[in-house]
C-alpha cells in the first residue's frame, strides 16, 4: 500500500517551501508535508467538532474501488471565524479535498483546501 | 512586603529595559508584526477586549511551538530534559500516541507563558482588583491581582502561577511565580522547574495592537533569562468560544 497509489485522485507532488510553514500542528510526523493529494467524492460524515473538524468521504480509485477517506481540518472555532457552520457541508455533498497524505499510506489527509460542488472554495483557516 | 514586590517588579522591568537592545534586534529580525492600518490611540490602563495573536511570516517559522528562532540557553539539566522530551508540535514532532507533552497527553493546564502558544484568542476583563485573562484554549483563566497585594509568603504551587500586576505608565507589568513543575515552557519540549519566574509587560501600542514582552527566568533550567515578544490584534467582532481539551482524547483514535 505504501508504494502503490492506486487511487483515483490527482496526485500533485508539490515542493512545499518551509519558509512560511510553522509546524503549529501537532503530530506532523504522520504526514508527508512535501506532497499534496486530492480526493473527490460524496461526503458520508462531517464532524464539526474540536479538536479537528473531520470530513469523511467516499473516494473512488482507478480500479473503481471506493474507499473511505478521512480528512482533518483545524478547530471549528477557527473555521467558524472563517465563515463555516456545522451545516457548511452535508452528507451527500460532492466535495474535493486537497492536502498532505500520510506517510503510512492510510487514506487520510491533512486538509489544506476544500472545494464544494459549486466550485466555491471554503477557507480552511490557513490549513493548520 | 509591598516594597519587596515593587522591587521585584522594577527589577524585572530593569532586566527588560537593559535587554531592550536585544529585543529590538530580535524585533527587527522577526519583523515586528503589527496591523498595517493606522489605529486610534490606546485607552489608558485598559486592555479590555478579545485579542488574537498576530505574527509575521518570519515569526511563523517558530511560533507554532516556541517563542524565538534560537530557543533558550539551557542549563545542563534543562538541556537533558529537552533532549529527552517527545513533543508533538514543532520540528521534532512525534505522533500523539507517543508524545509526552503534558497538555496533549493529559490535558494538563498549559502553564504560563505557554498558554500563549495554544493558538486561540484571549480576552481581558478588568475589575478594580484584578485583570482577568480568559483564554479560549481549554477555558484557561488567569487572575492578575492589581490591588497591591504581594505574592503569598508560602505559595501553593499551581500550573498557571500566582500573578500580581502594576501599571507602569500605560504598561501593565505582571510578575508571576509559584509554579509547579508539571508544565512545559513551550510546545517544543523546553522544561522548567518550580523556580520559574515570569514577567510579562502588556503594552497596548495603540487601540488595536497589544505587545507582550515576556521574560522567563529559571536558574535550574535556563542559563540566561529567555526573552520573547508576542503581538496581538484586537478583534472587536470575536467572542471567546468553548474549547475543551478533553475532546482531544476522542481524536487520538482518528490519528494513526
Amino acid at each position: 500500500m505504501k508504494d502503490k497509489r492506486t487511487i483515483f485522485v490527482a496526485l500533485l507532488v508539490g515542493l512545499m517551501t518551509l519558509a512560511n510553514l510553522a509546524f503549529a500542528h501537532h503530530g506532523t510526523a504522520n504526514y508527508e508535508t512535501t506532497k499534496t493529494i486530492t480526493v473527490k467524492g460524496p461526503v458520508s460524515d462531517f464532524q464539526f467538532i474540536n479538536p479537528h473538524v473531520i470530513i469523511i468521504l467516499d473516494g473512488k480509485d482507478e480500479t473503481g474501488k471506493v474507499q473511505k477517506w478521512q480528512g482533518e481540518l483545524t478547530s471549528p472555532n477557527r473555521l467558524t471565524r472563517a465563515g463555516w457552520t456545522k451545516s457548511s457541508i452535508k452528507p451527500g455533498d460532492i466535495v474535493t479535498i486537497s492536502g498532505y497524505p500520510t506517510k503510512s499510506g492510510e487514506p487520510e489527509i491533512w486538509i489544506q483546501k476544500v472545494v464544494l460542488a459549486s466550485g466555491d472554495e471554503l477557507p480552511t483557516g490557513g490549513g493548520n | 512586603m509591598r516594597s519587596h514586590v515593587k522591587g521585584l517588579i522594577f527589577a524585572g522591568a530593569a532586566v527588560l529595559a537593559f535587554s531592550s537592545g536585544l529585543r529590538a534586534r530580535m524585533g527587527q529580525q522577526a519583523g515586528a508584526a503589527k496591523s498595517p492600518a493606522a489605529s486610534a490611540p490606546a485607552p489608558a490602563h485598559d486592555l479590555s477586549g478579545v485579542w488574537n495573536m498576530h505574527s509575521s511570516p518570519a515569526q511563523r517559522k517558530f511560533l507554532g511551538s516556541t517563542y524565538t528562532q534560537e530557543g533558550p540557553e539551557m542549563t545542563p539539566w534543562g538541556k537533558a530534559k529537552y533532549d529527552a522530551s517527545k513533543p508533538s508540535n514543532g520540528p521534532r514532532s512525534n505522533a500523539l500516541k507517543v508524545t509526552d507533552d503534558p497538555v496533549l497527553r493529559s490535558c494538563l493546564p498549559p502553564g504560563t507563558p505557554r498558554i500563549y502558544l495554544q493558538p486561540f484568542p484571549l480576552q481581558f476583563v478588568q475589575t478594580p482588583k484584578e485583570v482577568i485573562i480568559l483564554y479560549e484554549y481549554d477555558h484557561t483563566v488567569r487572575h492578575i491581582f492589581v490591588d497591591g497585594r504581594p505574592h503569598p509568603a508560602d505559595i501553593t504551587p499551581t500550573y498557571m502561577g500566582h500573578s500580581i500586576g502594576e501599571w507602569d505608565g500605560n504598561t501593565l507589568v505582571v510578575d508571576t511565580t509559584g509554579f509547579n513543575d508539571k508544565t512545559w515552557l513551550d510546545r517544543d519540549g523546553h522544561h522548567h522547574t518550580d523556580e520559574l519566574h515570569v514577567v510579562e509587560r502588556f503594552h497596548r501600542v495603540d487601540r488595536d495592537n497589544l505587545q507582550i514582552d515576556i521574560t522567563m527566568e529559571d536558574p535550574k533550567a535556563l542559563a540566561k533569562p529567555w526573552i520573547a515578544q508576542l503581538n496581538f490584534q484586537l478583534k472587536p467582532d470575536w467572542d471567546i468560544m468553548e474549547l475543551a481539551c478533553t475532546d482531544n482524547a476522542a481524536f487520538e483514535d482518528f490519528e494513526k
